[in-house]
């Protein structure tokens, strides 16, 4: 038997909508703070969890459910348009010597106190993206290296590179964010 | 199994080959993000147990990963995303 229209409608939008924001903040840090881009991204994985609606079963996590939903739909635009290389500008930049400069002048981690969290996700925002989509899943999201790695299609050991070095170009930002702000000199 | 570079003083451990700093710094990540076996994990720690030098660097990443996952995606509001939301349900045939 399948639900009138109204009623599965309303029954979506008092179960899963009321996850809107979380799901818009999650595709806002994929997407690297696009907006355009990350409402795109919304509005397909809302539509794709929708017409799965007779699937879910209800009392599960639906939150959950449809962060996959939304994780898989930009992995499979990411997947699709992968061709570009890696932007040899940021290989080059990952590899000065500063990224261990925030552990010299702070090593007990003070500024994690007092950094402003717009300002983290900035850095994270302007990581190119195959960087970006590697720290969003494993760091912001906690998936394992295998899960990040099995969405992204790429092997274990360049999830690791990736998260590597995107952890240390994130403390090279907030190191230079935190002698503008005057707490290291 | 081969030990290579400098070895800490405590070899009363046989047959467990002792890491050197450089390669308990390269498995930092791996071991706070919970991703070696337990082997190399128990290795690490081993060197971490006995190193004044690696011990704050670690503690260092500890925070800042913490720091990170803390943070987390959170949550972000559009407006007027909800009502596009509805309407594109209300167009959807079901
Ligand atoms: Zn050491």
């Amino acid at each position: 038997m399948s639900i009138p229209a109204e009623q599965r409608q309303r029954e979506f939008e008092s179960e899963a909508l009321v996850h809107l924001d979380a799901l818009y903040g999650l595709a806002l840090r994929l997407s690297g703070g696009d907006e355009p881009r990350a409402e795109d991204l919304v509005q397909e994985a809302v539509l794709k969890a929708y017409r799965a609606w007779d699937r879910f079963e209800s009392g599960t996590n639906c939150r959950a459910w449809l962060m996959t939903i939304l994780r898989n739909t930009f992995i499979n635009q990411f997947r699709r348009q992968k061709a570009r290389p890696v932007p040899v500008e940021f290989e080059q930049v990952a590899e000065r010597p500063s990224s261990e400069a925030l552990y010299e002048a702070d090593p007990e981690g003070q500024i994690f106190d007092r950094i402003i969290d717009d300002q983290v996700i900035a850095a994270i925002d302007e990581l190119p993206e195959e960087f970006r989509v590697a720290v969003v899943l494993s760091d912001l999201e906690g998936l394992s290296y295998q899960e990040v790695a099995e969405l992204m299609g790429i092997p274990v050991g360049t999830v690791k590179s990736r998260l590597f070095r995107a952890r240390k170009r994130l403390q090279e930002r907030l190191y230079d964010y935190a002698v503008e702000m005057g707490y290291l000199r | 199994m081969s030990e290579c570079g400098t070895q800490p003083p405590d070899g009363s451990r046989s047959g467990e080959p002792e890491l050197t700093c450089e390669q308990s710094l390269a498995r930092v990540y791996e071991y706070l993000d919970g991703e070696l076996d337990t082997a190399e994990h128990d290795a690490v720690r081993r060197h971490l147990e006995k190193c004044r030098k690696c011990y704050p660097h670690f503690d260092f990443e500890r925070l800042f990963l913490d720091y990170v996952h803390e943070l987390g995606a959170g949550e972000e509001s559009r407006p007027g995303l909800a009502d596009r939301v509805r309407d594109m349900l209300a167009a959807e045939k079901s």
